[in-house]
């Protein structure tokens, strides 16, 4: 891991390059064919910061429209703990020796 | 003059097909996540511009959430990578094919 | 007053019982059973003798039976019935009369030649015997060919089953396989024959209204409105088609060439079985078959000109076999092969009466000679061997009268039963071969002129054996002091030997002529009348309408005179050659003929030989088609979907970046169709 990475020129397999170039053109040919109509676009004068604020709290006051997300807020809180604890699990040497030796060893520490 | 919705949806396209290319294509499971992310971000683009499309910021206030969730989906592949490399010794991921036939 | 009608279905049944008596108790409670079951069986034999006589009596009024007892598969389901029924008309009470009455003197024979001589297993013996009693008299009244089928394949397990009733030792297993094959290898054409009638007529009955003999009849006749299923053939050729399949199982059980080679073998089962079923009844089922049929066969020349010439075939083929043989019971068991010739034979030329007054003397003196057989073996300690007997007229009277009575009646010396019958028999051959135009009639001829041969060749072989076991000096010690019998034997030896006598006064055919009496043929209106059109009137009328069978008017004295010079002849000769006081093997000076005669015409190895070398390599190659071609197109399309799973499994390759390339690939595939068929682009 203290290589920088390098282009894998050896195992080149164009197939794969061509699944996503293929996979860009047929969504590129379905967005291209579409009618879309005139956006209707944010009034200039605004809020949005505050409005996507007030949307996360299910409060009312906000400048621009918006679906309630509490739920989602604090649903994603709980995902965020979770991927915390789980990395750190992951992360973990599976086997590590207590750190202390709880007074076992007499004679190391008086060394120095 | 405002940009037309194609072109935003053609943007978004592009980076997805850009991820999609580095997760199929690339061997260090690093930047194989790189490439996820960059997945993860063409599909905000893509909440963003019909966001602004519609008038409405449920799309805005989403893609905020799906930035939360790239963050946590990294921090255990970050976790999972680490574990393949006491594996494995490297993070290679074409040389962990024991799951095969 | 009860009618002996409601007791008809008892006849079969107490043997029966007497069956499962000597099976159930003598195996769970031998010590309750004296001699072995030979009571019940002779009480059950007893019995249905007496009921027979009362039917035979009810029958002789003018009273006849043809009912359905029961119904096992109903009408509405199918197109057709399947049920067990009675009948019993003149032919079926004779019959029973006969089949009861060997029975019973059998049973009691046994008790001297089982009992007496202390073998063991006898419960299996009474009960082989009872069971083969019900079966056959089961068999005579049935009423429809399905049930006679089962009948007559159920008296050859029985066969079997007593044949081999002395498991242990190695010829009585083999023979009994090799009866049980053979007639079975025929009985396989007569099922196809029944199941044929079936899906011809949709019925099987032998006689009344729907009977199929009478709607053969109708189909043949044009005045009359028949409908059969003849399966695209013209009616008489489909019929003929059917009669002959039927006429395998005859062979078959009968012993006619080339289904013969079971007979001899047989005699390894203990003489009484001999006497009861390779003599006088379960052989007799082939023929009776035949004769209960015989509105059905009287209505094709060719099936009838076959029978004959089989018939007759078989009667001279085996009585020259019967000529060369050392032991007592093979010279009879050729000798039975040879008479059933002759039943054949009166079967076929049309002579319906001669057919079955043969059938009833040969029952009565076939049965006498066996026992009398038997008791010679008793009293040589089971040697066979005529060679070492000798001089037994003196010490055995009883045996040797009754013996000399059926060895009479055997060789058709007047005034003994035999005479009358034979002679019957060769007479209506005549008649009706001069009678009949054209090529059938020839063949008749050509049927009487062997049947006559066979007369010469019986007088000899039957006095041949009469000379070599009785008369001259006795050649061994067993000879000269034989075991004694009891009355156990000489009874049923005295009862047969009157009987052989005597029973040919039931149809004189030249006395008849000679007085112009007709009332002499007592067997002639016996049997000419029955249940519908099952009776000689109306077989007498199909034979002249639709076989063209017609007898030539000629006096029976003549043919009856040649017949009895030809069997003096050949008693006279045999007493030339054999009646000394120490005999010699004169049949070696015929050398290679005889060494083929001994050896029955090589054909037991034939028929083997057709089934190592025909059968057997034809079921080779089939078997190699079977695994080959047909497992192995099961096998192939099995081997299809291993191979490309052994292929395909290796797309599964553990690298994650080539099933995420294969999941993108789908995907675009997914979205190209769903575009095309949504009208995105």
């Amino acid at each position: 891991m203290t290589s920088r990475p390098r282009l894998a020129t050896e195992k080149l397999n164009p197939v794969q390059g061509l699944a996503a170039v293929a996979l860009f053109i047929v969504l590129a040919l379905v967005f291209v064919t579409v009618q879309f109509g005139p956006s209707t676009g944010f009034s200039p004068d605004a809020h949005i910061t505050a409005s996507i604020g007030y949307a996360l709290f299910n409060l009312a006051g906000a400048d621009v429209a918006s679906e309630g997300m509490l739920a989602a807020f604090e649903i994603i809180d709980v995902v965020l703990v979770a991927a915390l604890v789980g990395a750190v699990l992951l992360a973990r040497r599976e086997n590590t020796e207590p750190a202390t030796d709880g007074g076992q060893d007499v004679g190391k520490g008086g060394e120095d | 003059m405002a940009v037309s919705m194609q072109y935003y949806l053609l943007l978004s396209a592009a980076i997805f097909c850009i991820g999609v290319f580095g997760v199929l294509s690339r061997r260090n499971a690093l930047v194989f996540l790189m490439s996820v992310e960059l997945m993860l971000n063409a599909a905000n683009i893509n909440l963003v511009a019909f966001s602004y499309h519609w008038g409405n910021l449920t799309g805005q206030v989403f893609s905020l959430f799906t930035m939360a969730l790239a963050a946590a989906e990294v921090a255990v592949g970050i976790g999972i990578i680490l574990v393949l490399y006491r594996n494995f010794k490297g993070v290679d991921v074409t040389d962990a094919t024991t799951m095969r036939w | 007053m009860a009618t002996a009608f409601q007791y008809v279905p008892a006849i079969p049944l107490l043997p029966f019982a007497a069956f499962l008596i000597s099976l159930l108790v003598g195996y769970f409670a031998p010590r309750l059973l004296p001699k072995g079951g030979a009571l019940p069986g002779i009480a059950a034999t007893a019995g249905s003798l007496l009921l027979s006589v009362w039917a035979f009596l009810t029958v002789s009024d003018g009273q006849y039976y043809n009912e359905t007892i029961y119904t096992w598969v109903a009408g509405d389901a199918m197109p057709f019935e399947l049920t067990f029924g009675l009948l019993v008309d003149p032919l079926a009470a004779m019959m029973l009369v006969i089949v009861s009455l060997v029975a019973f003197l059998v049973h009691v024979f046994s008790l001297g030649y089982m009992n007496d001589e202390g073998e063991t297993g006898l419960p299996r013996y009474y009960a082989g015997l009872g069971l083969f009693t019900f079966s056959m008299l089961a068999f005579v009244v049935a009423d429809n060919l399905l049930m006679a089928f089962m009948f007559f394949e159920l008296v050859g397990l029985c066969s079997y089953l007593l044949i081999g009733f002395w498991f242990r030792e190695e010829g009585p297993p083999s023979a009994a396989k090799k009866a049980f094959l053979v007639t079975r290898f025929g009985d396989y054409f007569f099922l196809i024959g029944v199941v044929g009638i079936f899906a011809t007529f949709g019925t099987a009955a032998f006689a009344g209204e729907g009977a199929f003999p009478v709607l053969a009849e109708h189909v043949l006749n044009p005045a009359a409105e028949g409908h059969a299923n003849t399966f695209g053939f013209e009616p008489t050729t489909w019929f003929s088609i059917l009669g002959l399949l039927v006429l395998g199982g005859v062979i078959g059980k009968s012993a006619q060439f080339p289904l013969h080679t079971w007979l001899p073998d047989a005699m390894e089962g203990p003489t009484p079985v001999s006497a009861l079923i390779h003599a006088a009844t379960m052989v007799a089922a082939g023929v009776y078959l035949v004769a209960r049929m015989y509105g059905f066969y009287a209505l094709l020349p060719t099936v009838l000109a076959l029978i004959a010439l089989t018939g007759a075939f078989t009667a001279l083929f085996a009585a020259s076999m019967g000529v060369v043989k050392d032991e007592i019971k093979q010279v009879l068991a050729y000798s039975t092969i040879s008479q059933y010739g002759y039943i054949m034979l009166g079967l076929g030329v049309g002579g319906y009466i001669a057919g079955s007054f043969h059938l009833l003397t040969h029952a009565i003196f076939k049965a006498l000679l066996f026992l009398g057989a038997g008791s010679v073996i008793i009293a040589m300690h089971h040697n066979e061997n005529m060679w070492d007997m000798g001089g037994l007229k003196e010490r055995m009277p009883v045996t040797y009268y009754t013996f000399l009575s059926g060895s009479l009646a055997l060789a058709g010396i007047i005034p003994f039963a035999g005479f009358w019958s034979k002679d019957e028999v060769l007479y209506e051959a005549l008649i009706y071969g001069m009678g009949t135009d054209g090529l059938t009639g020839t063949l008749l001829l050509v049927a009487y002129a062997m049947g006559l041969l066979a007369v010469f060749f019986t007088g000899f072989y039957t006095f041949r054996m009469v000379f070599l076991t009785f008369h001259g000096e006795p050649r061994t010690d067993t000879a000269r002091e034989p075991h004694g019998v009891r009355w156990n034997v000489k009874g049923p030896l005295v009862v047969l030997g009157i009987l052989a006598a005597t029973v040919g006064l039931v149809n004189m055919g030249p006395v008849a002529h000679l007085t112009g009496s007709d009332s002499l043929l007592y067997l002639h209106h016996w049997l000419e009348h029955g249940v519908g059109a099952a009776q000689y009137e109306a077989y007498h009328h199909a034979l002249n309408e639709f076989a063209g069978f017609h007898a030539a008017d000629l006096s029976p004295i003549v043919p009856g005179a040649v017949s009895l010079a030809l069997a003096l002849a050949g008693a006279g000769l045999a007493h030339m050659l054999y009646n000394t006081a120490s005999p010699t093997e004169h049949t070696e000076k015929l050398g290679a003929a005889k060494t083929l005669l001994y050896n029955n015409y090589y054909q037991d190895e034939f028929q083997v030989w057709l089934a190592t070398g025909v059968t057997l390599p034809l079921a080779r190659i089939a078997d190699k088609f079977d695994q080959g071609v047909v497992d192995g197109v099961v096998n192939a399309v099995s081997s299809v979907s291993l191979f490309s799973g052994s292929r395909l499994k290796r797309v599964q390759d553990g690298v994650v970046t080539h099933y995420a390339t294969m999941l993108t690939i789908g995907l675009v595939v997914l979205l190209v169709a769903f575009g095309l068929v949504g009208g995105w682009f």
